[in-house]
């Protein structure tokens, strides 16, 4: 109590002596404390030796004698600068080729004119209802026949095209006024000027949010990957990190298991907690909360 | 002019010529696709293993590939097959074989084995018939056993004798088992400190628990012979789960819900569960982890002693080419040599399939060292091939989920195996359909 009341002094002054946002404060915190706890866990289980026994692998009292042998496992198992490099280019190569193709597709639905629009945008829009388990043998019979089998090309190339980025940009441009463009157009500018000079700098949020969310979908893609490639130094994060966590008969190091994840999540957890504030404003401002 | 003219051509024929030449000469190329079944650290020792093959073959170049559990292994080799390319060898739990080769997806080793002037029964003789089964169909040779298992019960020896009961008697029935396991449950108030027994629940594992404890029923899970039925809607699986539900339920010496492997086996090693019945291969996880005395012991009986193989075999994919077959075929008998078979053996606690693996001296030492190992060799003679039909995956997992369902309590056990039995029967429908019969 002592602590929410503390944390509760930086509350915003217009709601500070009201019952409700009190109690949805503490509420907050609360939830908060779940959120944390896993992360905490794998935290103190990374740092515990194996001499402290499994009995003592769930506590989340950190053990006296800290070590960084699981660490030192984990590193040694998998080749992770590695994989963190391959993860990287899979996620960037990826959103880089997005941000044009959802751009050009999103401002054709928002504001060009051409037979069947509405049909093929609710085609596109049918996509994102299909599981891409279903797609997996076809799209790597075509990544093999490419030559692109066992590359992050082809890890990364039936991603290119994004229904939802689409359907994003398509909602961003719309809600741009066509004065705009029109003031524009009067200037002479042509249709990649205008593109390039309105549309995309005033999309910013949206095309923030919709990178959040294609990085981390693809920062944690387990199947694909798997089945594209095969040489061990092509491995992504979570095909190298799978490799002591996934079991069949019934066994596992949770040492080990806690510091390969920590060491997976933690770049993406840095950034987030170092771009924050702009994440969350990205969202609010894009509509998707 | 005319003679560099002459010279320049000669020149570039022969280099024309040189490359495939060249191309040719380079050692043999061959992916090995592995799944990791134990723990991490067997994916280490899996890369020093096939080091050690590529410095004793140098016209070969293996590569181990690692390939998620046994079924994103299934579905990785089974994508790559219709991507047009194969995996040269593949670790295949040993239950798909039926199913691939139903496929045409498997490469039949016969000719291989004819090859090494050696006969299919003097190759199959190497290995515990117990695992025949599973790598023979139709009298033709699928596969090769790699690394197999049998279920176990494992039992906490230091909490037996606390609740008096004598750890080098187990229980050998159904009834014994639930005695031990209500002695061993020990409650405060409504809470459960300390379970009885768990028995692992997780996709792949729950239907290998269910062929364990219908075995043992007297029953049968499927039709050895031919891969168009399983029989879940029979007495003798109805009293398994209903045995299974009423340690849940009705004693409630048995954590509720379906646990997956890992919360099993973590749970018997710190003391949570007295009794677990998991894979010999968590048996080196076990003796490395545990703090107190543990016994292991024969699955308990209903109405016979019987329990179901499990584990993993050698393929090689159809569709390969002969130099690669040729070089992944020499991967595989080296792999299941009785030297390197021992020592995966005691790597992973996983027995060795091949019968010479016992006689070698490393063997017999770490056998003296830890009798434990031996159960599981014991239990071969009543061992059973596993599982395995036509779309063996989702047909078990038709069953598993139901199973599921009974263990949440959410569900009671008959109306769970009449579901079952139906969604199976829809699944291997077409098989029977293009086989025994013209289905109405």
């Amino acid at each position: 109590m002592k602590l929410i009341g503390r944390l509760y002094r930086h509350a915003p002054l217009a709601t500070r002596n009201e019952i409700t946002p009190k109690l949805g404060f503490a509420l907050t915190v609360l939830l908060a404390l779940a959120w944390l706890i896993p992360f905490l866990w794998m935290g103190v289980a990374t740092l515990r030796p194996a001499s402290d026994g499994i009995n003592l692998m769930a506590e989340l009292v950190p053990s006296l004698k800290p070590t960084l042998d699981n660490i030192r496992d984990a590193w040694e198992i998998g080749d992770f600068p590695r994989y963190f490099l391959n993860t990287t280019i899979i996620c960037t190569g990826i959103l880089l080729v997005q941000f044009v193709t959802i751009t050009l597709a999103g401002f054709a639905f928002a504001r060009l004119d051409f037979a069947g629009k509405t049909p093929i945008f609710y085609l596109f829009l049918m996509q994102l209802m299909l599981v891409p388990v279903l797609l997996i043998v076809p799209n790597l019979r075509l990544v093999a026949q490419l030559g692109l089998y066992d590359t992050l090309a082809g890890v990364m190339m039936p991603f290119f095209a994004s229904a939802f980025g689409t359907f994003l940009m398509r909602q961003a441009f719309e809600a741009i006024p066509t004065e705009l463009e029109d003031a524009a157009l009067i200037d002479g500018a042509s249709l990649f000027q205008r593109i390039r000079h309105i549309y995309v700098p005033l999309s910013i949020p949206s095309f923030s949010a919709f990178a959040i969310i294609s990085v981390t979908s693809h920062w944690n893609d387990f199947l694909w990957p798997l089945m594209v490639i095969n040489s061990p130094d092509k491995r992504p994060l979570t095909v190298g990190l799978s490799v002591f966590t996934r079991t069949a008969e019934g066994t596992q190091a949770w040492g080990t298991i806690a510091a390969g994840t920590l060491m997976v999540i933690a770049p993406l957890l840095i950034t987030f907690l170092i771009f924050q504030k702009r994440f969350i404003s990205s969202f609010v401002t894009s509509g998707i909360k | 002019m005319l003679f560099s003219r002459r010279l320049m051509l000669g020149l570039a024929m022969a280099g024309a010529l040189a490359v495939p030449a060249l191309a040719g000469e380079g050692p043999t190329e061959i992916d090995l696709f592995f799944p990791v079944p134990v723990d991490g650290k067997l994916a280490r020792d899996m890369g020093t293993l096939i080091k050690e093959f590529n410095n004793g073959h140098p016209d070969i170049k293996a590569t181990a590939v690692y390939t998620g559990s046994y079924d994103d292994t299934l579905i990785k080799t089974r994508a790559a097959i219709k991507a047009g390319k194969p995996p040269s060898a593949v670790i295949m739990s040993a239950n798909f074989l039926l199913d691939m080769q139903i496929e045409n997806e498997l490469t039949n080793l016969d000719s291989l084995i004819a090859a090494d002037d050696t006969t299919k029964e003097k190759f199959l003789g190497q290995f515990f018939p117990a695992l025949q089964g599973n790598a023979v169909i139709n009298r033709s040779v699928y596969g090769v056993p790699f690394h197999n298992s049998t279920p176990l019960l494992y039992i906490n020896a230091d909490k037996a004798k606390e609740a008096g009961l004598d750890p080098n008697k187990p229980p050998q029935t159904w009834a014994e088992l639930t005695d031990w396991a209500k002695k061993l449950t020990k409650r405060d108030g409504d809470k459960v400190t300390q379970w009885g027994i768990a028995i692992p629940c997780a996709y792949d594992y729950c239907g290998w628990m269910m062929e364990t404890l219908t075995m043992t029923n007297g029953g049968r899970y499927y039709n050895e012979e031919f891969g168009g039925e399983v029989y879940y809607d029979t007495p003798s699986m109805l009293g398994a789960l209903t045995w299974w539900s009423d340690l849940v339920s009705k004693h409630k010496v048995h954590p509720p819900g379906a646990t997956p492997g890992p919360a099993v086996s973590t749970s018997f090693i710190s003391g949570n569960a007295a009794m677990m019945m998991l894979s010999t291969g968590s048996l080196t996880y076990v003796r490395e982890n545990a703090k107190f005395n543990y016994k292991v012991a024969f699955i308990p009986r209903n109405v016979r002693n019987a329990v179901p193989i499990g584990g993993a075999s050698l393929i090689i994919p159809a569709g390969l080419e002969a130099d690669k077959q040729k070089a992944a075929w020499t991967l595989i008998k080296w792999m299941t040599s009785p030297e390197k078979s021992a020592w995966w053996s005691r790597a992973t606690g996983y027995f060795a399939p091949n019968m010479a693996a016992y006689k070698t001296p490393d063997m017999i030492e770490f056998l003296n060292k830890n009798p434990d190992a031996k159960t599981a060799v014991e239990q071969l003679d009543v061992a059973k091939p596993w599982f395995a039909t036509y779309k063996t995956v989702p047909v078990r997992k038709t069953l598993e989920d139901e199973v599921m369902l009974v263990l949440n309590g959410k569900k009671q056990p008959k109306e769970a195996l009449v579901a079952a039995q139906k969604a199976a029967d829809e699944l291997l429908k077409p098989y029977n359909a293009e086989t025994s019969l013209k289905l109405p």
